[in-house]
């Protein structure tokens, strides 16, 4: 493989590439976790982002600005995800397999859109997409180190790290987020109180969509301004597996989208040094296994520690 | 905790099976008719003659001979993913790895078809088929062996699965297996000795779609006339009531899933040896989903999957023809797809239906 | 004294039963009121009505003096009825101040003031003299703890009566020590509470009156000081006897079923059978009766084979068998009608002839091989559906469009039609049924031990058990108790056993 110099592959850039690479997951996790949070597991999050991704275009093309894109991408995933609440809430279809369902759809008409509206098959580039411009924060980009790292961003990739902090507030601090919590976590709980289940699933299913739209957006509109066919690349899947890996929990969640992110920028270093990125790319899943299997059998050592102590106390009673 | 007694039924009860078969056909005709018509609607839409879509795609798919054997070979992959589905639906047992259970059969059989020489057909083929169940098999191994031993839904697992499945089978074929020559990344090519006979010339149907029609008709036996089958079955429906009536719930999950994935892993492995000649990277284009999507649209029902199946195949075999000779896009036909499959997982829908039939008999 | 709350002439059905036949029950404020009966008696359905669960078909709720309707729960918490269930209802990954709070959270702003919340019910669990660290998360308190957690939630929304379903059915003695103490703490600042449980002895501790109710209908209500664990236990169950069977007395060495010293642990991994034996002899009929959750269903599973025995032997016909797979216990002769009928006792999607098959497919002539014989299955399950009178247009009809009665009539002729078991487990068996299929199976069962095998009938239906028992044990607090054989003092004895009143463990 020739002389690998470390240092040529964990450059400053890799870890901005990060931090970049991490934000449309951060937006699909964070999104995710609020519908996760009132017990529906968003398996749709990757059809959220494609559509997102296609209607940032289209908006920026017809508004000819990006904020327009970003509108047109969230009224787009608005609308897919009141699909999804019709369909599982209203019709009791089974959440999973409408997700499933979401996610072939939404491939084959972002394509047929593509066409359709780009006049374009496969990639759609044009001058006529504006994307966001890089930010650059006066005084921190010129700390040396730290102001590479985190200067010179696009907006949404601090936009995506806020809402982890705001997700965070919402779902710990406010009386909403305790009711909806409650929700997915003991319904029976919840009703006794009178808060509506209900109402709550369509709050949790309608912030996954919004914040995919946001994720989607990034994806069209920053870094790269086009659009692909399947340029989510599974990012979806992996804002699940950073939503599993988590807990659900925004701040477990956000370091497992970082740690993916940091696989992502990885991977394409290593390809460039035709070293294999798979493995790398691999990394997410199997983390996520591994959390899985840790947590199951702690899970299981507490459970019979607990039980013996109260067996114990038990034996009391004659 | 009170039972509570069930009310005597209002309606007659050989009534009531007339109304259960006919919801069944019913449900799976109304479905596909509306699907149809939307990706009708949505032609119309963007200023296209419907008619001569959907005209032109049937012609494509059916048009002749040689078409008509295509349109198979398209479902031969379908049938087989479609009855994976089923094996592990019937069960109760949520298989979502369908897809990379798909790739690591696909690749075994490619391993076995490009590194043996000299074998006889009917000794290398064989081998190639069975490689890739066993592939898909073992693939299925961890999930299952996590489920029973920790209760970890295989939900995620599968999940999780198919993608390392499918960047394994990416790493391989661009590393150890890598064949220097292909500019397609892939694995070297295979073996003619490996390679399926075909059926009819001047098309790609081969063995495998005979292969894929006899695991059908084998899991219809198997589901409801053999013992196994049976337990499985009734695990699906009840495991509190199988456990209790001395059923191994374990050893249900176990099979259902081991079967799901060997049989995906065999539609993988005639992929292969059928109809590429070597493992290539992204040889599926989400197989393993539709094989999933096949199998709820048959109601989980072996024998429903081929025409289901078939059904796919026209779609996916007569989309190029209908673009080219009408220029809709193909892609439309991933949505009427997508839209089948919405359908189908409403249930309101079949309630529905079911009313209408019932007033309809009484 | 005043008058807290109080119901009259309320009536309440459902579709197959009287669930509270003209009830009226007055409590005074500042006491503790206990109502008392066994399964089925309608005391939940009463105390249901009183937190606006139910509507009453008629009569009338008093609250204070004044008459209320209570439409729904929001309606009883507004007018000062709180109520903690059986089962908590508390969010795990919250604290338990949290949890109190839930619906009612002090904000500040658009945020939760997490300080307000945890003084203003640190302030309400001082003033009771409740003693919980309620910062601790609900997950890692313990059942003690999270009942006074409820109970605080319920005095946070200004609960000043307090209905409490089996409280101490989930504590240990100590819990239910300091629970009594908090009680009585409760009732000196004017709380009203109403205590239901069928612990005679807990009751008598701490309740100033008991009501205690029967079939729907309240029999009674005396001051606690004048009343005592027998005559208490004697109203539950009332004097009547019913006639049965001819009572014949057990050889010992006839023994089929043979239990020695078992312990079995419930789903949360605590002790639900402590250390019971049991011997049931060919021929007989065993009654094993007990208020719900006293240990039965997790006894009954651990024979069957569905929960594994952590200590002591079951033994059939001189074979153990507590290690044996559910397959094996069944073939050494015992059948299973569990108690749980659609959980358990049937797959309602299922077939008939799937679901009568389901313990003997595997064997010959059932199959062959690989596959299944359907002559031969349709053929038997034809017999068993006529011989036990299931009403049904053919075998190939799913189950769950039969009703109640002709599947009970379905799961009792696959267990019982072969007639191969030497030992017949069957729990529950006429619950919800109607009279002539309680009668038939009834039926069935005293066949089965005419011809000579062993009979355990469990239910929480004392009518049922005393119906055809020769002999019976009572199941309270994980351990079994003999009531002895059948008298015409039976029904007493069983009473008191019930509800904890002194006897000999374990039967032989």
């Amino acid at each position: 493989m020739g002389n690998l110099d470390l240092g040529s592959i964990f450059t400053l850039t890799l870890f901005a590439a990060t931090f970049r690479m991490a934000t449309p997951i951060i937006f699909a996790t964070m999104g995710g976790i609020f519908s996760s949070q009132s017990g529906i597991f968003n398996v749709g999050l990757e059809s959220l982002l494609i559509i997102g991704a296609f209607f940032a275009v289209v908006g920026s093309v017809k508004t000819g600005d990006p904020m327009g894109g970003l509108l047109f991408a969230v009224i787009a995933c608005l609308v897919a995800t009141l699909i999804f609440a019709l369909l599982h809430l209203e019709l009791k279809a089974n959440a999973i397999i409408v997700g499933l369902a979401m996610n072939i759809f939404a491939a084959g008409m972002t394509n047929y859109l593509l066409v359709e509206m780009l006049d374009a098959t496969g990639v759609y580039q044009s001058d006529l997409i504006i994307g966001f411009k890089e930010v650059h924060i006066p005084l921190i980009k010129d700390i040396p180190f730290l102001g590479d790292m985190v200067s010179g961003h696009f907006p949404l990739v601090y936009v995506a790290f806020l809402s982890v902090w705001v997700v965070y507030l919402i779902l710990y601090k406010t009386p909403f987020g305790f009711h909806l919590r409650a929700v997915g976590e003991k319904p029976q709980a919840a009703v006794s109180i009178g808060i509506n289940p209900k109402k709550m699933k369509y709050f949790g299913l309608l912030v996954s969509g919004l914040m995919s739209a946001f994720g989607g957006t990034f994806l069209s509109l920053s870094y790269l301004n086009l659009f692909a066919e399947g340029m989510t690349a599974g990012r979806g899947w992996l804002a699940l597996a950073a939503i599993n890996f988590g807990g659900s929990k925004p701040v477990r969640s956000l370091i497992a989208c970082l740690i993916f992110g940091f696989a992502d920028a990885l991977a394409v270093r290593l390809q460039q040094f035709g070293l294999p990125s798979q493995i790398v790319l691999m990394l997410p899943y199997v983390s996520t296994l591994i959390v899985l299997l840790v947590s199951a059998i702690s899970d299981e050592r507490k459970k019979k520690a607990a039980a013996s102590k109260h067996r114990k106390l038990n034996t009391a009673k004659a | 905790m009170l039972n509570k007694s069930r009310k005597p039924a209002a309606v007659p009860i050989y009534k009531r099976i007339i109304v259960d078969a006919g919801t069944q056909i019913a449900n799976y005709i109304i479905i596909l008719f509306i699907s149809i018509s939307i990706g009708a609607l949505v032609i119309y839409l963007s200023g296209m003659d419907p008619l001569a879509a959907y005209l032109a795609l049937i012609k494509g798919a059916f048009g002749n001979g040689i078409k008509t054997a295509d349109t198979l070979d398209r479902s031969t992959v379908m049938i087989l993913a479609g009855i994976a589905g089923t094996i592990a639906f019937r069960t109760n047992v949520i298989n979502l790895g369908l897809e990379g259970q798909l790739y690591i059969g696909a690749f075994a059989a490619a391993l076995v078809g490009f590194s043996f020489t000299g074998l006889p057909k009917a000794v290398h083929i064989p081998l190639c088929l069975m490689a890739g169940m066993l592939g898909g098999a073992i693939w299925a191994l961890p999930v299952i062996y996590m489920k029973l031993r920790w209760n970890i839904t295989e939900l995620v697992t599968t999940l999780m699965m198919n993608y390392i499945g499918i960047r394994f089978t990416e790493y391989l074929i661009a590393f150890p297996f890598k064949d220097p020559g292909a500019r397609l990344a892939g694995s070297p090519v295979l073996e003619a000795s490996a390679r399926l006979p075909k059926l009819v010339q001047g098309s790609t149907l081969n063995i495998g779609f005979i292969i894929a029609i006899a695991i059908a008709i084998f899991m219809f036996w198997f589901l409801f006339k053999s013992k196994t089958g049976y337990e499985m079955r009734m695990v699906g429906l009840n495991k509190d009531f199988a456990a209790a009536s001395g059923i191994s719930v374990n050893r249900s999950y176990t099979l259902a899933m081991m079967m799901s994935g060997a049989i995906v892993g065999l539609g993988g492995a005639i992929m292969i040896t059928g109809f590429f000649g070597r493992f290539l990277g992204s040889f599926s284009s989400g197989y393993g989903w539709d094989g999933m999507m096949i199998a709820l649209l048959a109601q989980n029902h072996p024998l429903g999957v081929i025409p289901a199946s078939i059904f796919y195949g026209a779609l996916a075999n007569g989309a190029l023809a209908m673009q080219s000779a009408t220029g809709v896009p193909q892609t439309v036909v991933v949505m009427v797809k997508g839209t089948v499959v919405f359908f189908v997982t409403v249930t309101a829908f079949v309630r529905i239906i079911r009313r209408r039939f019932t007033k309809w008999v009484t | 004294m005043a008058e807290a709350i109080a119901v009259e002439n309320i009536t309440k059905t459902f579709p197959n039963v009287t669930a509270n036949d003209c009830v009226t029950v007055s409590v005074e404020e500042g006491t503790i009121r206990a109502v008392v009966g066994e399964n089925g008696a309608g005391k939940t359905t009463l105390m249901n009505i009183l937190y606006g669960l139910y509507q009453p078909d008629s009569g009338t709720i008093r609250i204070k003096g004044e008459e209320v309707k209570l439409s729904n729960p929001r309606d009883a918490i507004s007018r000062g009825i709180g109520m903690v269930h059986q089962h908590f209802m508390l969010v795990p990954s919250f604290t338990l101040a949290q949890n109190i709070v839930l619906g009612v959270e002090p904000q500040k702003r658009i945020f939760i003031d997490e300080d307000k919340l945890n003084e203003s019910v640190q302030q309400i669990s001082e003033k009771f003299g409740f003693d919980v660290d309620v910062r601790k998360l609900a997950m890692d308190a313990s059942v003690g703890e999270q009942q006074r957690a409820e109970i605080l939630k319920a005095l946070y929304r200004g609960a000043d009566i307090l209905i409490l379903d089996e409280p101490t059915a989930v504590l240990t003695d100590m819990e239910t020590k300091e629970l009594f103490v908090m009680l009585r703490n409760l009732v000196k600042s004017g709380i009203t509470i109403l205590f239901i449980s069928h612990k005679l002895r807990e009751v008598l501790d701490i309740s100033n009156e008991t009501t205690v109710m029967r079939n729907g209908k309240v029999v009674g209500t005396v001051k606690t000081s004048e009343t005592d664990n027998r005559k208490l236990a004697e109203m539950m169950v009332g004097h009547d006897t019913i006639g049965g069977r001819i009572r014949t007395s057990c050889d010992v060495k006839d023994a089929i079923l043979k239990i020695e010293n078992i312990s079995v642990l419930d789903t949360r991994g605590l002790l639900a059978v402590k250390d019971v034996s049991l011997e049931l002899c060919k021929g007989e009929i065993l009654g094993v009766a007990g208020v719900d959750g006293n240990g039965q269903e997790e006894f009954v599973e651990a024979i069957m084979g569905l929960r594994p025995v952590i200590k002591g032997e079951i033994i059939i016909g001189g074979k153990e068998i507590q290690d044996l797979s559910t397959r094996g216990i069944r073939e050494s002769g015992v059948a299973y009608i569990p108690s749980d009928r659609y959980r358990s006792g049937i797959a309602m999607d299922a077939l008939i002839w799937e679901n009568i098959i389901a313990g003997d497919y595997y064997s010959e002539p059932y199959s062959n091989g690989l596959s299944l014989v359907m002559k031969e299955i349709l053929d038997t399950s034809g017999k068993l559906v006529k011989k036990f009178q299931v009403s049904t247009p053919g075998l190939k009809v799913k189950i769950g469009n039969l009703s109640g009665g002709n599947i009970q009539r379905v799961i009792a002729g696959r267990e019982l039609g072969l007639n191969r078991a030497k030992v017949v487990i069957a729990s529950q068996p006429t619950r919800g049924i109607d009279i002539a299929g309680t009668e038939a199976i009834r039926q069935m069962l005293l066949e089965y031990a005419n011809r000579g095998a062993g009979v355990l009938i469990l239910s929480a239906d004392l009518d049922e058990v005393l119906a055809i028992s020769d002999r019976i044990v009572v199941f309270y607090e994980g351990r079994i108790s003999d009531a002895g054989y059948w008298d015409e003092n039976i029904r007493s004895r069983v009473g008191q056993l019930m509800t904890g009143g002194e006897g000999e463990y374990n039967a032989k």
